[in-house]
């Protein structure tokens, strides 16, 4: 039997043997910079989108030199992009240093390198939509126009996490040389299914931004093939929502089985679902695009029905859920078909804050089935229910998981502890999370399925009689969306008090401590098959099915394009 | 009395239930939507 522990350097650090690793410190060091840079990019992004929810309702007017579509552009890079990005590698670069081992030099310099580049594309990039020359959204569609600079920031935010990925890589290729033959840590073999499908999926963007986007911006060339970068944008956007997914998942498989005192449900299982979404979360952005002409039914089709596969693994994680929540109960003596949900550990914030991402998780994936399905497309496609679903995914089960996993990854970086005081704190935070976010998203979802439209500030139309009775629910109200957006907001600022006191107040851990772990569970990979980890056949299938969705497609797009767009900037 | 039998030899029941209950509500939910779409 091989069994995981994922004991690491980091692991004990409080213990005085522990701390003497220079590179766990320069490590525990780059997580924070990433988090404190998260955190920061949060605070922003919440901002913004209070400011969005009160503009929709009338209740404020912005001044002269700010207007809806910079707050709107900024609130989806900060949180989508920024929060989200940083925030994961924080994760994968603690895990990773805990499950392999403490980075060496080289691994290090080029992690710290990375994260000052991606740092500074971030940083740019906020100027330039704070200073009005990239009013874009987090999509940046064509044919808007933003100024060249802007898409020059995206590239460096991109290349960055470039950086830190292939030093994650090369950290994981270096232990696999001194490990012959043997299985990685679950933690690692994750990070290294993430990142792979990242880098593949960021080539869509880079494409895109690098010979389409800069010269048009810059005005090398006067028009831009608007079906082409939109196809290449959404090669990369759709991965994008597994980007943030997958580090969700890795805290469902690998840190709810340790808080339930249970190991891994099954080792091979968890490494295929991450398998199979390398597979099937690229070849699958013709479904953003269902409604655009220029691109045959049969193409759409196909990658509809590739969409429709990550059901397996999704159901595949959810299996393997419920069944570590039932084998954990009867381990503590749970009697009957459902008495193992009563021995669950809801009084510990880490546990109870990740089994709510999870629960926000099924509506949210019952929108993604809606949001794909060829006809009902139509009915949503561009409506507010596609801001709900984004706020019930990633806005929930994904943001949720962040905050559970803040809960501990903090203390375990700054040597702190959760104390009584801010244990409540987070209950309420999460609590008050969850209720604003089931007013917000569903006055979205609502008012979204009778019509009112995403992407722009008002949804009256003129005040036309028929859309105005649109509003005149208890959910579909922009008085409900509001009332949801502020107790986000007010949640959002609880969760800064939170981290604030992790990083600085809390009082020092002690040996033992459970808030100052990183908990990972114990996965038996003594029956898993070796070809599981076999990364050229998963990327060979993964190139063949990109190849098969796409060339198609994007041929047509080229051979027979349209003139092409001028830029428009009407903000 | 604590159940010390191999996971895979453990009574899951009560998940393959859950399960289906998750599969149901996502298939209510998609044909909720769809009624909507056939009346619209």
């Amino acid at each position: 039997m091989i069994l995981h522990s994922d004991r690491g350097p980091l692991a004990g650090r409080h213990t005085s043997s522990a701390v003497a690793g220079t590179a766990a410190a320069s490590e525990r060091k780059l997580a924070l910079w990433n988090i404190g840079f998260a955190y920061t990019a949060f605070l922003v992004g919440t901002l913004c989108g209070l400011i969005q929810v009160f503009m929709r309702n009338e209740m404020i007017q912005l001044p002269v030199w700010l207007d809806y579509y910079q707050v709107l552009t900024v609130h989806g890079v900060t949180l989508a992009l920024v929060y989200t990005t940083f925030f994961i590698y924080a994760f994968l670069i603690t895990g990773m240093s805990r499950s392999l081992g403490s980075f060496g030099p080289k691994v290090a310099r080029w992690s710290w390198i990375g994260f000052f580049v991606a740092a500074a594309g971030t940083v740019w990039a906020t100027i330039e939509i704070l200073s009005g020359r990239a009013s874009v959204l987090y999509t940046f569609y064509a044919p808007l126009k933003a100024s060249g600079w802007f898409y020059v920031s995206l590239a460096l935010l991109i290349i960055g996490t470039w950086i830190i990925s292939f030093s994650l890589i090369a950290h994981y290729v270096k232990w696999r040389k001194a490990n012959p033959g043997v299985m990685s840590p679950l933690f690692a073999f994750m990070t290294i299914s993430t990142l792979i499908m990242w880098i593949i999926a960021c080539l869509g963007v880079v494409a895109a931004v690098v010979f389409m986007y800069i010269p048009w911006a810059f005005g090398w060339v006067d028009t831009i093939n608007v079906e082409l970068s939109r196809t290449l944008f959404w090669f990369f956007g759709h991965p994008l929502v597994y980007f943030w997914l997958l580090p969700a998942y890795m805290a469902w498989y690998l840190v709810v089985p340790k808080l339930l005192g249970t190991r891994v449900f099954s080792d091979s299982l968890a490494r295929l679902s991450f398998l199979l979404f390398i597979l099937f979360s690229i070849p699958v952005g013709l479904h953003h695009q269902l409604t655009e002409p220029g691109v045959a039914d049969f193409w759409k089709f196909l990658q509809v029905t590739l969409t429709f596969m990550v059901v397996i693994p999704t159901l595949m994680t959810a299996f393997s859920l419920f069944a570590t929540f039932e084998i954990s109960g009867r381990q503590k003596g749970a009697k009957g078909l459902f008495g193992w949900v009563g021995k669950l550990p809801w009084h510990d914030i880490r546990f109870t804050s990740l089994f709510i991402a999870m629960v926000f998780f099924i509506p949210g994936g019952a929108g993604g089935i809606i949001n794909t399905s060829f006809q009902l497309n139509e009915l949503v496609h561009n409506t507010l229910w596609v801001v709900g679903h984004f706020h019930i995914t990633v806005g929930t089960p994904v943001a949720m998981t962040f905050m559970g996993i803040s809960f501990w990854l903090i203390p375990y970086l700054t040597g702190r502890t959760l104390t009584k005081t801010t244990k409540k704190l987070a209950f309420v935070q999460i609590i008050s999370w969850s209720v604003g976010m089931l007013f917000m998203s569903t006055a979205q979802h609502v008012l979204g399925l009778l019509g009112a439209p995403r992407r722009t500030q008002h949804s009256n139309y003129s005040d036309h009689p028929t859309v105005l009775g649109w509003f005149d629910g208890f959910f579909s109200n922009t008085s409900t969306l509001a009332l949801g957006g502020i107790i986000l907001f007010f949640s959002a600022m609880l969760l800064m008090v939170i981290v604030f006191r992790l990083w600085l107040i809390e009082p020092r851990s002690e040996e033992g401590d459970l808030y100052a772990e990183f908990p990972i569970a114990e996965s038996d990979a003594s029956a898993t098959p070796r070809w599981l980890e076999n990364w050229w056949i998963w990327i060979g299938i993964a190139v063949a099915l990109i190849l098969l969705a796409y060339t198609f497609p994007i041929t047509h797009m080229i051979q027979d394009a349209p003139p092409g767009s001028k830029g428009f900037i009407n903000w | 009395m604590k159940n010390n039998r191999n996971p895979h030899e453990a009574d899951l029941r009560g998940t393959l239930i859950s399960v289906l209950v998750v599969g149901v509500l996502i298939a209510v939910m998609w044909a909720a939507v769809y009624a909507m779409y056939v009346a619209l």
